[in-house]
């Protein structure tokens, strides 16, 4: 009876609205580098991978990018914020589509649009040093309505 | 034994009876304006809920489950004008849906799985203007019911398997302004397609993401068109050979990083001499060969954007480029200001180099052929200047709008701006300024609008802003004052045409009473994000019908008489200040509620003191400081215990004397 209720419990604080986590993801894992994600939008989660994993990251990265959009994409800006041992290492903002200069082909996609992308993403090549990073995306447009959001861990090894 | 279990499932119960209570207040729409906007997103509903008015006229209702609509689905709701259904899973439009929706003027089907829409699915609305049918699954245009859609202005059938543009015979569209075809699958555009939209005028037309390969020789001959966009479309050559004869006022052919094009030659870009543009987009192309016969045929341009095409500097020779007013050179590769060749382009009045790639150096002169510049935007450059900015800017009398926001430090010499006396509009927002004399912008009589956020000035200099007798918006934001306190002479005192000032995030503590005296104008105060108290407020006393922000600040007690200030503006923002709920603050806390439609942020203003009601919002509070019956009683008993008291007391003291005698 203890075990049964004690399940029971476990069940109703889990189940109904303890909160829809999204499965963690593997991007990449190969040369001594893996990285995983997590969606940290409650309405989605959403599909990415990463062409080439290594410790020393090449430019212009190819990857794989599904979502369904769930706002305009006419302007959309990506934030990147990097955290080693609790500390934050860098915080950047980079314009992916805007008004006056529309990046990519995907920019002016209109909410409801599956959306697909495989291609370059125009990022600088650089060592990662060994460790364990955190790393927080989010894509929002000129509203400031989140496209999509992720929790990314970096293990380099 | 038995207690703890049944505890624990009693406890179960609840949380599972909490989350169903939780789940159900959920799916409800949210007003966005009474009666008539409701948003009832991402809400898995599977019909209109009831509690929607049937006034109802803006209904967002995406991301639901609705398999089938017909004519009972939204029969409540009549007066509809905008609705959403972009991804509700929607498979079949019925006969009639919208029978009684006559003032239904935009319908959005985005994402939806579309297997059947009847011919009269559409029928009903009076005048439907926008139809939204991006990502259907729609390959022919025969699918779309054509039976109401004399009124259409906008048609988007983006992201479908569309291969050929040819609209159905009975199709009308004389009223169509826009129609997009962004990423489908066009390859050849025929005179017949085209002739299938001759009825249509000013239209603008979208081919963005279609790989173009051919057009029929004379298809858009004699054609006229507000926009075409042939966006990333791989061959260039085909698209201008094709667009012969035709007469386009935007034409869009740029390209995007993550598509291969072939480098643009002179010979190429040919076919422009056929046709009659106005305005052409070419970013992020390479030009090959790049020369002054680059633009042999770009002579009639009004306005050309190279935004990001890999540039390094523009051909000195280029002749016949007269009529250019607007030229877009963003995120280019330019050493110096002078490498754009500027007298090539003598009409000009908009000119932008925002967000050169490399450290840009302004030079001397460089646009001093530029005497009809009315717009020079200079922003994110690594401009970096110590004498700013006469020589740099000589000879732009006319120059109405200047931009050097995000630059390197920038240097200040006396009358910088002595060369452009008609500047409207200065912003040097986030570009540190040196100044070195009084007054840099004395000679700016014009001046209407100056962003100095986050400039790093010296604010104790009280002739920073002489010169500047019609400023009516100035914005500060960012900067410091000596020890966080505008004193009675401050810099403020020489602009008094002042409508609009922000002083947010500028580190203040107080401000003196007499500190805005003078600037009798204002309609807009931004002092968010400061330290201040309420006392500050006593600087605002001449000041009437203003939108003042004080969010988060250090207000927690608004003195009685302050309240004569506040009462006397128009909108006021209190939000994330430390306010105080306790009977020291009632009259405060009365007035706030008798007045709820002055403030802003209503859900944000809340109260930090006492703790239990920490966090509660300032109109739920109720307080009662006079003193209640209760309070009343046991006073009444007080007293008449110390009467007693010292009856007794005296009446001892009588006998004891009495004693002694």
């Amino acid at each position: 009876m203890k075990g049964f209720a004690a399940a029971w419990l476990a069940w109703a604080l889990l189940s109904p609205c303890g909160g829809t986590a999204w499965p963690t993801h593997t991007a990449c894992r190969e040369g001594g580098l893996e990285v995983l994600y997590q969606s940290c939008d409650p309405l989605q989660d959403f599909g990415f991978s990463a062409d080439q994993c290594s410790k020393q990251l090449k430019p212009n990265l190819n990857v794989r990018f599904g979502l369904i959009l769930r706002e305009d994409m006419k302007e959309l800006f990506l934030n990147v914020a990097l955290i080693n041992k609790g500390s934050s290492v860098f915080d950047y903002s980079y314009p992916v589509c805007e008004r006056d200069q529309p990046k990519f082909s995907f920019c002016g996609r209109r909410k409801g649009e599956q959306f697909y992308y495989a291609g370059p993403v125009n990022n600088p090549g650089f060592a990662i040093p060994e460790g364990e990073y955190q790393v927080m995306l989010k894509l929002y447009n000129e509203n400031g309505s989140t496209l999509a959001c992720a929790n990314a861990t970096v293990i380099c090894s | 034994m038995m207690a703890p279990n049944v505890s624990c499932f009693l406890l179960a119960v609840l949380f599972s009876a909490g989350c169903n209570a939780v789940t159900s207040s959920d799916q409800m729409c949210t007003e966005k304006e009474a009666n008539k906007t409701y948003n009832c997103e991402n809400l898995g509903l599977s019909k209109i809920p009831d509690t929607l008015p049937d006034t109802t006229e803006v209904l967002e209702f995406s991301f639901n489950f609705l398999p089938t609509i017909q004519n009972t689905t939204f029969s409540r709701l009549i007066n509809l004008i905008f609705l959403d259904l972009t991804r509700c899973q929607i498979n079949w439009v019925h006969e009639d849906t919208f029978q009684s929706h006559h003032h239904l003027s935009t319908i959005v089907l985005t994402g939806n799985p579309l297997i059947f829409m009847a011919e009269t699915s559409l029928n009903g609305p009076k005048s439907l203007k926008h139809l939204f049918l991006i990502q259907t699954g729609i390959s022919n245009l025969e699918f779309i019911p054509v039976h109401n859609l004399k009124h259409l202005e906008s048609l988007h059938l983006g992201s479908n398997h569309i291969s050929s543009i040819n609209f159905p015979k009975d199709f009308p569209t004389y009223n169509l302004k826009v129609v997009d075809f962004q990423n489908n699958a066009i390859q050849h555009l025929t005179g017949q397609d085209m002739d299938s939209l001759k009825q249509a005028t000013n239209l603008s037309l979208s081919f963005n993401g279609n790989n173009i390969k051919a057009i029929e020789p004379g298809a858009f001959h004699s054609k006229v068109f507000q926009s075409l966009n042939f966006g990333g479309t791989f061959d260039l050559p085909i698209i201008l050979r094709g667009l012969q004869n035709s007469t386009i006022q935007s034409l869009w052919l740029g390209t995007f990083e993550d598509l291969d094009d072939q480098d643009l030659s002179p010979d190429m870009l040919q076919g422009l001499c056929e046709m009659s543009v106005e305005s052409i987009n070419l970013q992020k192309h390479h030009f090959s060969d790049f020369s002054s016969s680059t633009f042999r045929c770009f002579t009639q341009l009004q306005e050309l954007d190279l935004t990001a095409a890999h540039l390094e500097e523009l051909p000195s020779e280029i002749k016949g480029m007269n009529s250019l007013k607007k030229l877009v050179l963003n995120a280019n590769k330019f050493d110096e200001l002078c490498q754009i060749n500027a007298a090539n382009f003598p009409s000009l009045t908009h000119l932008y180099i925002k967000g050169n790639l490399k450290k840009l150096d302004l030079g001397a002169g460089c646009l001093e052929k530029l005497e009809n510049l009315q717009e020079l935007d200079l922003s994110h450059s690594d401009i970096e200047v110590s004498s700013c900015c006469n020589l740099q800017l000589k000879s732009l009398h006319h120059l109405q709008y200047l931009n050097l926001s995000y630059n390197e430090p920038l240097g200040f010499q006396s009358q910088a701006f002595k060369e452009c006396p008609q500047l409207q509009l200065l912003d040097l927002a986030f570009t540190h300024l040196h100044v070195n004399v009084q007054s840099p912008f004395q000679s700016l009589g014009l001046l209407q609008v100056l962003n100095l956020s986050y400039c790093f000035l010296d604010m104790s200099n009280q002739h920073l802003l002489a010169g500047l007798q019609d400023l009516r918006h100035l914005n500060l934001q960012g900067n410091h004052f000596q020890q966080g306190n505008i004193p009675k002479t401050n810099l403020l005192q020489t602009v008094g045409s002042l409508e609009t000032l922000i002083l947010s995030s500028c580190n203040l503590l107080s401000i003196d009473q007499q500190a805005f005296h003078g600037l009798g104008k204002m309609t807009h105060v931004d002092l968010s994000h400061n330290n201040l108290t309420g006392s500050s407020l006593g600087a605002l006393s001449h000041l009437k019908g203003l939108y003042l922000n004080l969010a988060s600040n250090c207000i927690s007690i608004i003195p009685p008489q302050l309240l004569a200030i506040l009462s006397q503006q128009s909108t006021i923002n209190l939000s994330h200040n430390p306010l105080e709920c306790t009977c020291s603050n009632s009259r405060f806390l009365t007035w706030y509620k008798e007045n709820l439609q002055k403030f802003e942020s209503l859900e944000e203003t809340v109260c930090a003191n006492p703790p239990r009601l920490r966090g509660v919002k300032l109109s739920a509070v109720k307080l009662s400081c006079r003193i209640t019956a209760v309070g009343i009683f046991f006073f009444i008993v007080f007293f008449l215990l110390l009467a007693l008291l010292l009856f007794w007391a005296g009446k001892f003291l009588l006998r004891w004397k009495y004693q002694h005698i």
